[in-house]
């Protein structure tokens, strides 16, 4: 099936040859995917900015300020303030921690969960592959948000239930990902080559399947960290996500944003800006990796 | 002399054609239709006496009667302004003992039967769960407005008397509230959830569940002449800003009561000037409940020294952008009848010079053993609602001020009320709405022993005896002074100290007219005198 | 190929199963339930009460004996009773089905309509500035979250020209053009968003047959360029962008829960959160269950098309 070889660092590693710097591939990356760098710029400047948000903050961004309410960007708010008198700017870079957070770790729980499941259920294949895919397929019928959405209300609303329920929906997605690139990874020869050589097979799955399917699951995860930010806002904006104090993006623009629009309108300029760029980043960043790592799915 | 006298005369004629072309402006016009708003669905249909909700109550309205309600073209709600709707007269016998209501003749259901004193019957004996009641509500919210009726008797068909138990002014007035619409004796309590056969000035039409709810006129509305609108429309809209869009571009003509903040209205007003505002209280006010059975709210000093940290002004302006009054717990003056002036006000806790409150709290908290050394952490609860969020998160910041460190819990809806009224909280953020400015409704409600709307679980003998006191006071300023002594004892024990009660910014397009919001929203929108001017 | 057809109908019967029982299963792991919010409404708690009712709505038999009866019901067609409505649930759900339906078809339409000439410019001019903007274009709407999308049109609307699409649905019988600009907007909204996967998809497996060798060998026998393109090209390039129509159309329905809430539409979407938060069970699960049967569906009629398209993969798996 596999017209082109893997990616050329992926494989070297396999066969032991030595590594190109790292710079030089940094390097090599920018210039050639100038719109994943920018992806990547955009997503490092959201890491920093989760990071660093109590330095970067203004002001306390769950301080109410009664003579502020709903007041123009300028000197005294960056970006303006809402009608309790919160710093715009304050929320939403403490904003970025909540949604980076939310969205790296549910992103990395479904992903790795559902990478282990594609990955045993690949190689093992037989029975157990058929029966894991049927409920891999279950998981899956249901759309992103409305699985989510009844995870969520099942759950309550608390920043823990909000990352189970995200992953929740994300492990069939990974599980089907890894599984497509296992099943093409065990029929290569060096494979084979190691199981002549009397290699048990955990040692086989984790030593030399697994590295492989890294390429793929890089990808996965960039892309799925975009729709785990855009799932949390949707939940946030809908109730039923994160709950307050902790400043949401998504939350920012229910409720009162929609109503003082017309009179404050950086009350949904802004945060829906922020989820926008850290998504957009995300994607730039997911597609140019995939371009780079594993030229077979650019059609999947 | 003479020339003034011809000025006088020609300014008098031209006052008489002003006042006439004015009358001939403000005559109502009969036709037309009207689109008014819901922020949800109907929670069970038409169902109001097994709701507790304006989501029910107010698109409701067009459909029922009372048997008297608060005169709709006037903003009081006072017992001088009681218009007689199923009753044309009523009178108080025996030392406010008995209550005879005279019922309006040739009064026909929506369903062409003849409404009878065996509906009023039918709907009382039913609410007070009388023991040969003919019919059973699934959920009874307001069962204790009725504990005191010992008996309804309706001898003939045009008569009702409540026989009550000892004397109690305050009952004429709870009948006149938007909850106490009168159902008919032949038709299912059950069949008001998915529809409605009232006497109302509108009949249902269609309800799309989720969409909207549609009344057309009623041909044989008792009142002749009305109601001047054909039809009505309500539509549901979840999206606050969708809302506040749609009524901004006319496609809904007139505010949902309850839902027009300060800031909107000023939003609304900058956006379309021709809107006519009227700020009214909601008679909804913000408190904090706190559970009196465990600690450390049990402790009499915590609870005060609560009551103490939270500046009520500076809640106003901060969560309701000043669109909220101080007030204990009656609704204050001039929005309700019972209320607390302002000087009054200024000697209970929470409404004197934020210093000197904060010091008094810390010096309870200390007298109850907690420092900075020993800092009292709890948990807040509330509902999680942005609305009800954003005065919880205020008041944990105020009370951080005085060494108290509390911390958000929201509770989603389902389980809000059985958390309350199991106990399961310590502190919470609270919203109470009160169907009808009487203090009987208000306090065997919210404060009176076992009580399950008692969230606090408060009990005190002495409150008890000042409640049943002022609700057999014939005198009314007696009576007055009575509740106003109850205001003071309630806020002093701090079972749920009252913050503020909110205010509506009740907007209309100019061509609505005779639609007169109330002091309480729950009691108005019959619809029966409101029409359209273009 | 009738065998290929019953084993998948089977697969997905399987499946249906097993999803029914998950979204059982977590509904019941909700706190609260409909006597709950009942109460809430009615703004106090009786337990007397409380246990009538439960008996009422049969809420108080074991949890297996609920799931079999509604396993029953389905099977007989009934979709049971609302609990919060106490009408029949089939009732409630129809009239919302064809605005669902409606405005997902539309926004598919557009996705296609907006991605596939997109994809292909972007493919023909590709590393140029234009492709550049294009992805970056299309790759804007995949990362605005739709409710924001769908907020700022509205609020630009009133806030420029004092108008908004009606907020009660205007059915194309009543008045067909108000209808259409009521669809128009959130179609659009919805289908940007859609079109960015479909034009990457188009993009690179363009792209990707470009670099065949018969088609070089074409272009070197003298064919213009526009014809090796549209006739050989595309339609090997189908074959992809039908698979991930099909996966769209998942993704859509699930984009559509915000953008019925922000235009008001009344359609299953907005229905099912409503639901959910009334925890009104019979509605929750026939309407999941609906979806999940409108998606599989439409992945064996998009697995169905690709064998068609595709003869290569009609025998194997």
């Amino acid at each position: 099936m596999a017209t082109r070889p893997l990616g050329v660092e992926a494989a070297s590693v396999s066969l032991g040859l030595r590594r190109p710097g790292a710079w030089t591939v940094l390097a090599r990356f920018c210039r050639k995917k100038p719109l994943g760098a920018i992806g990547g710029l955009l997503m490092v400047v959201m890491f920093l900015t989760a990071v660093f948000a109590n330095q970067l903050a203004t002001h306390d961004p769950i301080a109410t300020d009664a003579g502020q309410s709903l007041a123009r960007p300028g000197p005294d708010h960056w970006l303006g303030s809402d009608h309790l008198g919160r710093d715009i700017y304050s929320r939403v870079v403490h904003g970025a921690r909540v949604s980076l957070i939310v969205g790296l770790a549910s992103t990395l729980l479904g992903s790795v969960f559902g990478g282990i499941i594609g990955l045993l259920s690949g190689y093992v294949g037989g029975k157990t592959d058929l029966i894991t895919q049927r409920v891999m397929d279950i998981l899956q019928g249901l759309p992103l948000l409305v699985l989510a959405l009844v995870m969520s209300a099942a759950l309550g609303p608390s920043i823990p239930n909000v990352v189970l329920a995200i992953s929740i929906p994300i492990i069939p997605r990974a599980a089907r990902v890894i599984r497509a690139s296992v099943l093409s990874i065990r029929e290569m020869q060096y494979v084979e080559a190691a199981r002549a050589v009397g290699l048990r097979h955990v040692r086989i799955a984790f030593r030399h399947v697994l590295p492989n399917t890294m390429g793929p699951f890089i990808v996965l995860c960039t892309a799925q960290l975009g729709s785990a930010i855009l799932v949390e806002a949707a939940l946030s904006f809908l109730g039923l996500g994160v709950p307050e104090p902790y400043p949401s993006w998504g939350r920012m623009l229910s409720v009162s944003a929609a109503e003082y629009a017309q009179k404050a309108p950086w009350l949904v300029l802004f945060p829906g800006l922020a989820i926008s760029l850290a998504v957009f980043g995300s994607n730039l960043l997911g597609d140019a990796l995939r371009d780079t790592l594993d030229p077979r799915l650019r059609g999947a | 002399m003479r020339r003034s006298r011809i000025v006088a005369a020609a300014l008098s004629a031209l006052a008489v054609l002003a006042a006439a072309s004015l009358a001939s402006a403000e005559t109502p016009k009969s036709g037309g239709h009207l689109n008014l708003m819901q922020r949800e669905d109907l929670s069970q249909g038409f169902a109001v006496h097994e709701t507790s909700t304006i989501a029910t109550s107010f698109p409701s309205m067009p459909c029922f009667n009372n048997l008297v309600v608060f005169d709709q073209t006037k903003r009081a709600e006072t017992v001088e302004n009681l218009v007689g709707e199923l009753a044309e007269k009523w009178s108080w016998q025996d030392n406010y003992r008995n209550l005879v209501f005279f019922l309006r003749r040739n009064v026909k259901w929506h369903d062409g039967q003849p409404f009878t004193s065996k509906d009023v019957k039918f709907t009382f004996d039913m609410l007070r769960e009388a023991p040969d009641a003919p019919a059973k509500l699934r959920i009874n919210p307001r069962k204790d407005w009725y504990t005191n009726v010992e008996a309804i008797e309706a001898a003939d068909p045009y008569t009702v008397v409540f026989r009550l138990k000892r004397p109690q002014p305050g009952l004429l007035v709870m009948l006149a509230s938007g909850y106490t619409p009168i159902y008919a004796a032949h038709v299912n309590p059950a069949a008001y959830r998915t529809g409605c056969i009232g006497t109302g000035p509108f009949k249902m039409k269609e309800w799309r569940k989720g969409e909207f709810v549609d009344y057309v006129k009623n041909p044989d509305y008792f009142m002749k002449g009305r109601p001047y609108l054909d039809s009505l429309r309500y539509v549901v809209i979840k999206e606050r800003g969708t809302r506040t869009a749609a009524l901004q571009a006319g496609q809904l003509d007139v505010s949902f009561p309850g839902e027009t903040t300060k800031t909107a209205a000023e939003q609304l007003k900058k956006a379309v000037p021709g809107l006519v505002i009227t700020p009214v209280a909601q008679a909804v006010s913000d408190n904090i409940i706190m559970n009196t059975k465990k600690p450390p709210f049990d402790n009499l000093k915590v609870r005060l020294a609560v009551s103490y940290a939270i500046d009520r002004k500076a809640l106003i302006s901060a969560v309701h952008q000043g669109g909220a009054v101080p007030g204990a717990s009656q609704q204050p003056k001039p929005y309700g009848v019972w209320g607390l002036l302002e000087k009054d006000l200024g000697t209970l806790p929470g409404y004197g010079k934020i210093e000197d409150m904060r010091a008094q709290a810390r010096k309870l908290l200390a007298e109850a053993g907690i420092t900075p050394q020993n800092p009292l952490k709890v948990e807040m609860s509330t509902r999680a609602i942005a609305l009800y969020v954003d005065m919880a998160s205020f008041v944990i910041n105020e009370l951080k001020q005085v060494g108290i460190e509390a911390t958000l819990k929201q509770v989603e809806t389902a389980q809000w009320h059985s958390m309350a009224t199991r106990g399961d909280y310590q502190i919470g953020a609270n919203l109470t709405g009160l169907g009808v400015d009487e203090p009987d409704a208000n306090y065997y409600e919210n404060y009176a022993c076992g009580s399950p709307r008692n969230y606090s679980q408060y009990c005190s003998e002495e409150v008890m005896k000042m409640i049943e006191q002022q609700s057999q006071e014939l005198n009314p300023q007696k009576r007055l002074a009575l509740v106003a002594a109850l205001q003071k004892k309630v806020e002093a024990d701090a079972a749920r100290p009252l913050l503020d009660w909110r205010l509506d910014y009740f907007t209309v397009w100019p061509y609505v007219k005779g639609m007169v919001p109330h002091d309480n929203i729950y009691n108005f929108g019959r619809m029966a005198d409101v029409w359209r001017d273009k | 190929m009738k065998t290929y057809i019953a084993q998948r109908l089977g697969i997905g019967l399987l499946t249906l199963l097993g999803m029914s029982i998950v979204i059982f299963g977590m509904l019941r792991l909700a706190p609260g339930d409909i006597v709950d919010i009942l109460f809430s409404t009615g703004g106090y708690v009786n337990p007397v009460e409380r246990v009538a009712i439960e008996k009422e709505l049969g809420l108080d038999r074991p949890v297996w004996v609920q799931y079999l009866e509604w396993m029953r019901q389905i099977l007989t067609g009934d979709l049971g009773k609302s609990y919060r409505y106490d009408l029949p649930a089939w009732e409630i759900i129809r009239p919302l089905i064809p605005v669902t339906l409606e405005l997902a078809i539309l926004s598919l339409i557009v996705s296609v309509a907006l991605g596939v000439p997109l994809g292909v410019i972007s493919a023909v001019r590709q590393d140029t500035p234009l492709d550049y903007a294009l992805r970056v274009f299309s790759l804007a709407g995949l990362s605005m979250p739709s409710f924001w999308l769908g907020m700022v049109i509205i609020l630009g609307l009133v806030a420029w020209i004092g108008w908004i699409p009606p907020v009660t649905y205007v059915s194309p019988s009543e008045n067909f053009w108000l209808h259409a600009v009521q669809f128009a907007l959130p179609s659009l909204a919805v289908g940007y968003r859609s079109s960015a996967l479909i034009m990457r998809i188009t993009r690179s497996s363009l792209l990707e047959v470009m670099r065949e060798d018969y088609i070089r060998t074409a272009r070197a026998k003298g064919q213009s360029g526009s014809v090796v393109i549209w006739r050989h090209a595309l339609q090997n390039a189908i074959l992809p962008v039908v698979t991930v129509i099909g996966i769209e159309f998942a993704f859509l329905i699930g984009g559509l829960v915000v953008t019925e809430t922000v235009f008001n539409l009344p359609g299953l979407a907005r229905f099912l959160v409503e639901a959910i938060l009334w925890r009104d069970y019979p509605i929750v699960q026939n309407l999941v269950m609906f979806i999940a049967i409108v998606v599989i569906v439409s992945n064996l009629v998009v697995d169905m098309l690709y064998g068609f398209l595709d003869p290569r993969v009609r025998y194997g798996h």
